[in-house]
């Protein structure tokens, strides 16, 4: 049969497609970006309530939207707005009370006693008690209910026993009145106020109950509530203005919409046509075309810089088991080049601190140093001699990566380096929940890149999940180096008593120090987050610790519906 | 294979010449293309590859197609990837041809006959074949890739191959049941020459025509899969180049940086467009009635 369209006929439009394709190289063509959408009422800085913030993610929520259950980077973000916390960060990442009007440490930081405030409206229309601090904190940390950070909380009196089942109640929690809540802890513990910050024990609805259900709808006393048909599964999810929240006037926006597996291109392409309000994932090549535009420049946003990454190596498996080795890796990783791969969110990384921990500008850390990393081959029995490329560890290494974000180019960087002081690592691609399984399992895999944001702005949030021997385990493994230093844990657990901030500061240095030299990670570099906003979009700058927080945003867009001009109209 | 009214047939025609020119070019590009370049095609290159505003640079003289996003050369790379793509390809078309071939001759050549009156080796095989089809292809294959614990472009021809046979055994089943009728064929049978003998000494030269002309455009089916199981991870890993991989890497700077998808698309866009003329160049001076 033949087909209709002839080969011949296909030929001229093929043709002119490669042509322009290839001519198109050469010269280097750039599709031009729009204007930016302005306000409706250019420079008038009165908020204005109402309108829809419309926001998208190549992700999904993986977790779910129950502050006591796994999150994820994007259940994080809903879930600060929808649940508010007894305290709370504010901008510049110092604990302040939230739900709480104050706080009181006493017992030499055994006791951390909460005062409410009173009249505080729940999503569910019910008033904020003690009772509820005590409640939500229970069926947080229930054995039966699937909470992977309370151990974080071990240090409450009475923890042992109700976490066992053995007890009825958590006895360290203690309800001192209908506005005052007390936690009594076995240790002074500097960190308690970040661990209350964090959103595990965010008190929730009376609707909870006392224990964990897959099946209850999110609700807590945030600026957003969830309606029942706002989350719609792996598609979008909307969450709606709490009309009773308790900070006046506050949120403006009338809602957020989240659009999820939509593709950074896609979000760009949709975001140049006003159909997002918030680029939040840019590409690192869209990122460079929005700021060397003077329209763009100013709208765009950097966030802090809390996450790491690094090249994690497994101690117990050869041959990372031998110092020397790692010390040679952490030394051969040119790390200017890898943050040429995104330079607007990359930062050059040396320690185990990310950039808005770092307090000492004299502490070197990791520093690429090729004569040294070769040195350091020497000192570990397997010299490579670069000239006749003879010598090294004799055997490929596997390296795990899955196919997201950098993670696959960062490898093959890193691939040429190790291949200069004779390590040869061969990249093996998975999925990224095979990725998380095999990499945080024992004796699994030798090397695969780490990274870790932190979950408050503390140096104990890098150092005890990740290279403490507490947080080993045989599966789900946050120390994914399986590395164990008696030395580290008497540091960190003697920081985590000190209650003097010089004091405990010198500890982490201490600790800083010693895992750059034992290299169970070669520190490669920082990671912040880029967000470019539309021109109407108020009020918004990237917070320190949080994924997302707008309760304060407000929009000026002449093409959405809004409510009215803030000022005697509002409540 | 081809007679002399054959030949002529196929220089007559202008779209089977060019499907035979891109694909001879393609294969020249691959083998000498690596020769010619000035970087190697896993090598970053720090001091010319990154362009003022730290970008990977555009084509140039040391970078005759750009750089990519970790500014290795995109020709050397380009060349290397053919190499791969062109060799799984091939491969994978030879092991479909193989498999398709002797089901489709099987088949056809049993057609309607029934041994010990039931078992029905025609149905049998094609029921097998339309069970196969259910499949999507490339579903399958990516599944298969998916699995195992290492891809190598073994793996994927081989993968290719034995998933990929079934079209080619209908059109030889239906080209068998043809030639098993003809005069020599029957003459053969009476003279008392075995089935497989017969299969193989009169059927198979006279449908290698539709098997040559089926395997050519089998080829451009295969690198399109190829690219597919690349660009969607699943193909050969990084940083061993690939058609398909390139796309994906150069997708997010198709706006900054048009030559990274330029350059595997168009080269994708070519092979793909010049397996199909030549093999429809094929078909038409092969047989002419069916043109």
């Amino acid at each position: 049969m033949r087909s209709i369209l002839t080969m011949r006929d296909a030929l001229a439009p093929a043709l002119l497609l490669s042509a322009l394709a290839l001519l198109g190289a050469p010269l280097g063509c750039d599709t031009a970006l729009p204007s930016p959408v302005a306000s409706s009422r250019g420079d008038e800085t009165a908020p204005r309530r109402g309108g829809t913030l419309r926001l998208a993610t190549f992700s999904d929520v993986r977790g779910g939207l129950d502050p006591v259950g796994t999150v994820d980077g994007i259940s994080l973000g809903a879930i600060h707005l929808i649940f508010a916390g007894l305290v709370d960060y504010d901008e510049h990442a110092r604990v302040v009370p939230d739900l709480a009007e104050r706080w009181d440490i006493d017992d030499g930081g055994r006791t951390y006693r909460v005062a409410l405030r009173a009249g505080v409206t729940m999503q569910d229309g019910t008033e904020l008690t003690a009772d509820d601090v005590k409640r939500s904190a229970e069926r947080a940390l229930h054995p039966s209910t699937p909470n992977p950070v309370g151990s974080a909380f071990a240090n409450i009196v009475g923890y042992e026993a109700y976490s066992t089942g053995k007890a009825e109640h958590l006895a360290g929690v203690v309800v001192e009145g209908r506005y005052v809540v007390a936690f009594h802890l076995e240790k002074p513990d500097s960190t308690f106020l970040q661990l209350l910050a964090m959103h595990t024990l965010r008190p929730t609805c009376k609707t909870a109950g006392d224990r964990y259900s897959d099946a209850w709808l999110a609700c807590g006393a945030g600026p957003f509530k969830l309606l029942p048909d706002g989350w719609q599964r792996g598609t979008s999810l909307r969450l709606v203005r709490h009309d009773a929240y308790f900070r006046p006037g506050l949120p403006y926006l009338a809602s957020v919409e989240w659009t999820f597996n939509m593709t950074p291109i896609a979000q760009r392409a949709r975001f140049e046509r006003d159909e997002l309000d918030l680029a939040r994932e840019l590409t690192g090549a869209d990122e460079r075309r929005f700021l060397a535009d003077p329209r763009w420049k100013d709208l765009g946003a950097m966030g802090s810089d809390k996450t790491i990454y690094g090249e994690s190596m497994n101690t117990r498996m050869a041959p990372f088991d031998n110092v020397e080795i790692r010390r040679a890796v952490a030394a051969a990783v040119d790390r200017e080049h890898q943050t040429l791969l995104q330079p607007s969110r990359m930062s050059v990384l040396t320690q185990a601190l990310p950039l808005m921990l770092q307090d000492d500008p004299s502490f070197a850390g990791q520093r690429y140093d090729y004569t040294a990393a070769l040195e350091h081959m020497k000192k570990a029995g397997f010299p490579y001699d670069p000239a006749t490329r003879t010598g090294g560890w004799p055997h490929p290494i596997e390296y795990l990566i899955y196919d997201q974000g950098l993670n696959v180019y960062t490898a093959q960087l890193l691939q040429q380096d190790l291949a200069k002081i004779g390590i040869h690592i061969f990249l093996k691609m998975v999925s990224w929940a095979a990725f998380l399984a095999i990499q945080q399992r024992a004796n699994a895999s030798p090397m695969s890149q780490g990274n870790w944001t932190l979950d408050y702005p503390d140096p104990s949030s890098i150092f005890d999940p990740l290279f403490t021997t507490a947080a080993i385990a045989p599966e789900g493994s946050y120390n994914t180096a399986f590395y164990s230093s008696p030395r580290l844990d008497d540091l960190v657990s003697r920081a985590h008593l000190e209650m003097d901030e010089t004091a405990r500061k010198a500890l982490y240095r201490e600790a800083n120090a010693l895992v750059c030299d034992e290299a169970p990670w070669a520190f490669t570099y920082g990671h912040h987050t880029f967000e470019m906003r539309q021109a109407y979009v108020h009020g918004f700058a990237p917070h320190p610790v949080w994924p997302l927080d707008v309760s304060g945003v407000w929009l000026d867009h002449a093409g959405q519906a809004l409510e009215h001009v803030l000022g005697g109209g509002l409540r | 294979m081809l007679d002399a009214r054959a030949r002529a047939r196929f220089t007559r025609n202008r779209s089977a010449v060019a499907g035979t020119a891109i694909v001879a070019g393609l294969v020249i590009f691959a083998l000498v293309g690596p020769l010619l370049a000035s970087h190697g095609p896993l090598e970053s290159d720090f001091a010319h590859g990154v362009g003022p505003d730290r970008m990977p640079v555009g084509p140039s003289a040391g970078f005759p197609l750009g750089a990519d996003r970790i500014f290795r050369d995109v020709f050397a790379r380009l060349a290397v990837a053919g190499r791969l793509s062109l060799l799984i390809a091939v491969s994978a078309t030879l092991i479909a041809s193989a498999i398709g071939a002797a089901v489709g001759i099987v088949a056809g050549y049993y057609e309607g006959r029934r041994f010990a009156r039931v078992v029905s080796v025609d149905g049998i095989l094609m029921r097998v074949i339309d069970v196969l089809l259910a499949f999507p292809f490339l579903l399958l294959v990516m599944a298969i890739g998916a699995a195992l614990e290492r891809t190598s472009a073994v793996t994927i021809f081989v993968i290719l191959g034995v998933t990929g046979w079934m079209g080619i055994a209908r059109v030889l089943r239906a080209k068998t049941m043809q030639v098993r009728s003809l005069d020599y064929v029957v003459a053969s049978r009476a003279l008392g020459q075995s089935a497989p003998s017969v299969m193989l000494r009169h059927v198979l030269p006279n449908v290698a025509g539709p098997l040559v002309v089926s395997a050519t455009v089998m080829v451009a089916q295969m690198i399109v899969a190829d690219s597919v199981l690349s660009y969607l991870g699943v193909g050969i890993a990084p940083p061993t180049p690939t058609w398909g991989r390139m796309l994906f890497e150069g997708q997010d700077y198709y706006a900054a940086a048009p030559w990274l998808v330029a350059a595997p698309a168009t080269v994708i866009l070519l092979a793909v467009w010049g397996f199909n003329m030549l093999g429809e160049g094929l078909r038409d001076a092969l047989d002419p009635h069916d043109a």
